[in-house]
């Protein structure tokens, strides 16, 4: 059972991609059964990676690797694989249970939309391209499943192509995760060139190993921080963060699969990977890439922290959240924490997908708004939505006990607190932890609570279809907590490959309290600001937030996104524009002048060549020169089909190549 | 050796041979059953499912059959050599053979069970008789056994491609492939006698001893050139090519597919086999300035002229089928680079390439075929607007069309990539450069045509407004999914190379 999991691992990818070209291969008036493909494709992917799964169980540190050429070219073999370890495994669970909700919920959600099993192609592509990047056992493979990956999202943001905004947000989606991957791929090359190899792990000669990283030496800092460029695109980090928020254009949906469960998770996973790249030559667990790493991951969650709480977009808030969340992720590979890293990823995948497509559900019920300021009261309309929600919402904010984020939390906190370098970014997470607290107190105060306004008056709960799939996920989001908990931190030792054992003293811990603090007092404070939020209160208009009324210049700084954007397209957008006016004008005038100076050569050698044809020989023979098409012509018309011509044609062919023989001789 | 030894070494081609008997005698017998029951017209019905029932029954034979022989080639030891060389079994032929009969299995399934050609049972009986050609083709190292391989193959086309008796352009096509087809053989034997006579035999291993110590004479010049004009015919390299557009055109669509398949892939191993076995010693050298005389200027001449001629004419094709014909002759050219480059390398990549291009074109020509069935023509025309009435056979014919025009990911890409990379490296300071240049040249060009043909699917309207969209689940089902396992082969040989290089390679002594 074992070895045949590992050597068919490449099926669990493969079933979503079959599934993506049976739907495209189908007329698009068949909803049902593109439908039904893509959720076939799913369950049977999930039933593979479950059966992957448990065959890591076997031993602790299991990992299985198999690697096949993929060409050879003159002495050079370029080799591919895939690996099944503990990481592989676990987020391959995570992606196919997660995928499956979605896929469900999408069933419901979409079922207006006339591009229906377009949808469900795309959707089966990139969870074919997700799988498929995290089994990969070789940088290369890596790469291409991560440009399918970012193909996908392109495809998934624009899918509404017809608004003008949801093209723009996927090309911007596009490009700047491509500014990334220009590093990644420049990181790759240079990984090549010096370790000779791509594979991570080759029987002792992967780059991740021994021999491979003891080839690479100083070079590694480099390398894994051309690699982190790719990583800091793709899991949206300050500076290019900026198109997670305009990413939300795409069917909600998509926000839940691709920008909070697994896509964004891609850069992560990717540090994660490749992390004794990052950790070679550490001293007390400290290099200067994984210094970058903490500080870029500390910026990001702070920054975003700050923007969402003057969101108003229901999806932005949660976008802004996911950016932080991943900030923190980093902070916590940088500073040596990886399992807490990948446990938060694991866990943050179930409950952003459970508020993303919350958030579906109450859009959904709201008739298409977004605004939260124009919602209000919905948990009496919207029961089991409201009741998700609020389990998404405390594990968003790391409530302790019995929801999963607080204990993954925790675990960031305890790696970050004893960071030898500096204790800045412990104190900046806690600000962020409060942070959190606060706006997601505020996201659901304005939509669940006080009176409904405008949008709420005919609201509705949603389809079973719909409701399902977050309950699958609410209870999935509750129940992974029992593994998480420093009682029994089973996936921790899963995933580090050390023995866990039951102690429930480890359960007290000073780290708890002053988690439990924090959050209590985010939610506190956030109760109190927003207790009249969305009514008239004073001085205050009803549809003014209490902190803008309070702060509005700082209010419209974090409204703004803190003008990022609009610096970048005085900066970096405009040089481009620039550089792209100046190259138009050298094609137009300088490089155009230089192809029209060499066609007026040509045309003059062939004015020439046409009085020498004209007088020297006859006539007929200058339509030949009229290009290629018309060479092409006289020559079809010398194929005639008399086959007189044709055995002649033999006879002369025959003597012309004897001819030959016998003139080289 | 014993006859029973003999029999289970041959029992791929016996095999084949006795489907093909089964197989005509099940035509005879339902082709009565048929007449008999048109005469009562009162139950039209009834006729319909018969025959239908019968085709189905035919076709079931044969490509059972063929898979059977595929069995039975894999039983095969590894190596063994009967009658000096008559029957030789080596790792190539036994993969060469698979090939050939999975290419003969794919054209079986592209005869059509909705409007099947009369005498069905007749029809399958001669693609089964030229499947034994071609392995008699593949599995033979002694020219004598080659020719009459080649003739069995010869004669089976021949019937093949006139087989269509209501369309004149078939009978025409198949005439002038006869008369082509027999001149061409009569200069081969005629060469063949010539090299025997001045080597005093047969087998090409002893064909090569003995040429190696002959002084170069005329008369052996005479019989090399005469020898590679046969199989220049059977690869339609210029400027023997000109029954190729004719035979395309006319030949009814599963004939065209497997003259352009199966055929040309055991041409070009025997040629292969020919040149860099038999002929060894008589190389000489195609490079820029060092050419000297041999055989392979001969071969770099036929492979520059069909290059340039078969790109050049295919421009100015309006029909797909005989697009595909003088492209072709183009791809004919691509291929002799690789034996012109020769030793082991120039020779898996030729094979390589033309068994690439073997899958593509019967993909090709099943996508044609679906095609003239709804509208009864294969013009441009015919196509405009396919990928509104089936997006999946328009899919299949881009990835059919890109991959032969040599766009990466598709396994044309990679053909092309081993066969130029290859001739640069064969001969010191890039002698075979001039060559490469012109095929790439070459290529270049012939994007061109393959992109007409794919503006034709994707951005004309259709032509013609009645055009109903495809019936599904028609009985077409098994053709559509015949072309779709084609392309997904095509693309998976793009994605995964080595998975046939590397046995193809491994696979050369």
């Amino acid at each position: 059972m074992n070895s045949w999991i590992v050597t068919h691992l490449w099926l669990v990818p493969a079933e979503p991609f079959a599934a993506s070209l049976a739907i495209l291969s189908v007329s698009n008036t068949r909803r049902k059964s593109a439908a039904a493909l893509a959720v076939a494709g799913q369950i049977i992917a999930l039933a593979l990676s479950v059966v992957a799964f448990v065959s890591t169980l076997q031993t602790h540190g299991f990992r299985a690797v198999q690697n096949f050429t993929w060409f050879t070219f003159g002495d050079q073999t370029l080799r591919l694989g895939f690996v099944l370890d503990p990481l592989a495994a676990a987020m391959l669970v995570m992606i196919t249970v997660v995928g499956l909700c979605i896929f469900v919920f999408s069933v419901g959600y979409m079922a207006e939309d006339k591009n229906f099993t377009r949808f469900f192609a795309y959707l089966s592509f990139f969870s074919g391209a997700m799988l498929g990047l995290v089994i990969a056992n070789s940088l290369l493979l890596v790469f291409i499943f991560w440009e399918l990956v970012g193909l996908a999202s392109y495809l998934l943001i624009g899918f509404w192509i017809e608004r003008p905004s949801a093209a723009a947000a996927a090309k911007k989606a596009f490009i700047t995760t491509r500014i990334g991957d220009m590093g990644f791929f420049l990181g790759v090359l240079w990984l090549y060139d010096r370790a000779g190899t791509l594979l991570f792990y080759d029987n002792g000669r992967g780059c991740l190993e021994g021999a491979g990283l003891a080839m690479l030496g100083a070079s590694a800092t480099f390398v894994a921080l051309l690699i982190f460029c790719g990583a800091v695109g793709k899991s949206g980090q300050f500076p290019l963060h900026v198109w997670l928020p305009d990413a939300m254009e795409g069917p909600t949906p998509v926000s839940a699969l691709i920008h909070a469960a697994t896509m964004v998770a891609a850069g992560v996973f990717l540090v994660a990977r490749v992390y004794p790249l990052f950790s070679l030559g550490a001293i007390s667990g400290v290099t200067s890439s994984l210094t970058v790493v903490v500080w870029i991951g500390v910026t990001t969650a702070l920054m975003a922290a700050l923007i969402a709480i003057a969101q108003a977009d229901i999806k932005r808030i949660l976008a802004y959240s996911t950016v932080s969340q991943l900030g923190l992720m980093m902070v916590s590979l940088g500073v040596g924490g990886v399992a807490a890293g990948i446990m938060h990823l694991l866990a943050h995948g179930f409950f952003k997908a459970l508020l993303f497509l919350g958030a579906g559900s109450v859009i959904h019920g709201c008739h298409g708004e977004q605004d939260i300021r124009k919602m209000g009261g919905l948990r009496r309309f919207m029961p089991v939505t409201f009741m998700t929600y609020a389990v998404g919402m405390m594990a968003l904010s790391g409530m302790p006990f019995f929801f999963c984020g607080g204990w993954t939390k925790e675990e960031i906190l305890h790696a970050t607190a004893h960071w030898p370098p500096s204790h800045v970014p412990y104190y900046l997470i806690l600000v962020g932890v409060v942070l959190t607290a606060l706006y997601m107190t505020r996201q659901i105060i304005y939509v669940f609570f006080g009176n409904p306004r405008v949008a709420a008056e005919r609201a509705h709960e949603s389809p079973r279809i719909m409701t399902m799939p977050l309950i699958v996920l609410a209870f999935g989001a509750i129940l992974l907590s029992a593994v998480l908990t420093p009682a029994w931190p089973w996936l921790h030792g899963y995933l580090t490959g050390e023995p866990t054992y039951f102690d429930v003293a480890r359960l007290i811990q000073p780290m708890l309290f002053v988690s439990l603090a924090l959050v209590s007092a985010g939610v506190g404070v956030g109760f109190w600001i927003y207790r009249k939020a969305g009514t008239q209160d004073g001085g205050r208009p009803a549809e003014v937030d209490p902190l803008e009324y309070a702060q509005p210049a700082l209010f419209r700084f974090l409204a703004n996104k803190m003008w990022i954007d609009e610096l970048y397209a005085r900066t970096v957008i405009s040089f481009s524009w620039m550089a792209a006016r100046l190259s138009d004008w050298m094609d137009r005038y300088f490089w155009d002048g230089l192809v029209r100076g060499f066609g007026a050569i040509g045309q003059l050698f062939g004015i020439f060549t046409t009085s020498v044809d004209e007088r020297g020989i006859n006539a007929g023979v200058d339509e030949t020169t009229a290009g290629a098409r018309g060479l092409g012509r006289v020559m079809s018309t010398a194929h005639s089909g008399q086959i007189q011509t044709y055995l002649g044609a033999i006879a002369i062919g025959m003597l012309a190549l004897l001819l030959l023989y016998a003139w080289l001789a | 050796m014993s006859y029973l030894e003999l029999l289970k070494l041959a029992s791929p081609e016996i095999v084949i041979v006795i489907t093909a008997l089964v197989v005509l005698a099940i035509g005879l017998v339902t082709g009565h059953a048929k007449s008999s029951a048109t005469i009562s017209t009162a139950k039209p019905a009834h006729t319909v499912s018969h025959t239908s029932i019968a085709t189905g029954i035919c076709s079931v034979v044969a490509a059972l059959g063929l898979a059977i022989a595929i069995g039975a080639i894999l039983m095969l030891p590894q190596s063994t050599t009967l009658f000096g060389g008559m029957l030789v079994i080596t790792p190539l032929t036994r993969l060469f053979k698979i090939i050939c009969i999975a290419l003969a299995f794919f054209t079986v399934l592209l005869i059509t069970s909705q409007k099947p050609p009369p005498h069905l049972g007749e029809y399958l009986a001669l693609v089964l008789f030229a499947t034994v050609g071609l392995m008699l083709l593949v599995g033979s190292e002694e020219l004598l056994m080659i020719f009459i391989g080649l003739e069995l193959l010869g004669l089976s086309l021949y019937v093949m491609t006139a087989f269509d008796k209501t369309d004149v352009r078939s009978a025409e096509a198949g005439l002038k492939y006869l008369l082509f087809g027999s001149t061409s053989s009569a200069f081969t034997l005629f060469g063949i006698s010539l090299i025997y006579g001045m080597s005093g035999t047969t087998g090409l291993a002893a064909i090569s001893e003995k040429l190696a110590t002959a002084s170069v004479q005329p008369l052996l010049a005479v019989g090399i050139v005469m020898t590679l004009v046969g199989f220049a015919f059977k690869i339609a390299a210029a400027p023997f090519h000109l029954w190729a557009p004719d035979a395309y055109q006319g030949a009814p669509v599963p004939s065209a597919a497997f003259i352009a398949s199966g055929s040309k892939v055991a041409s070009f191993v025997v040629l292969g086999k020919i040149v860099l076995v038999g002929f060894a010693p008589m190389r000489g050298s195609a490079d820029w300035h060092a050419m000297t005389a041999g055989w392979s200027p001969v071969l770099a001449a036929l492979a520059s002229l069909s290059i340039l001629i078969g790109n050049m004419v295919a421009l100015a094709q309006s029909n797909v089928r005989r697009l595909l014909a003088y492209s072709a002759v183009a791809h004919g050219g691509y291929t002799l680079i690789g034996l012109v480059a020769g030793g082991r390398d120039g020779f898996a990549a030729a094979l390589f390439y033309t068994t690439i291009y073997a899958v593509t074109l019967v993909g090709a020509f099943g996508v044609v075929g679906l095609v003239r069935r709804k509208t009864g023509g294969d013009n441009f025309s015919d196509f405009s607007g396919l990928v509104s009435r089936s997006p999946l056979l328009a899919g299949c014919m881009a990835i059919f069309m890109l991959s032969l025009a040599g766009i990466p990911p598709l396994a044309g890409f990679f053909g092309k990539f081993y066969l130029f990379s290859t001739a640069l490296h064969a001969s010191a300071n890039h002698g075979l450069l001039w060559l490469v240049a012109l095929a790439l040249f070459g290529s270049f060009i012939s994007l061109y045509y393959y992109l007409l043909v794919l503006k034709a699917i994707f951005v004309n309207e259709p032509s013609l407004p009645a055009a109903q969209p495809f019936d599904r689940l028609t009985p077409d089902l098994v053709q559509r999914a015949a072309v779709a396992v084609l392309a997904a082969a095509v693309l998976f040989l793009g994605v995964m190379p080595d998975v046939l290089a590397a046995r193809i390679l491994a696979a050369l002594p």
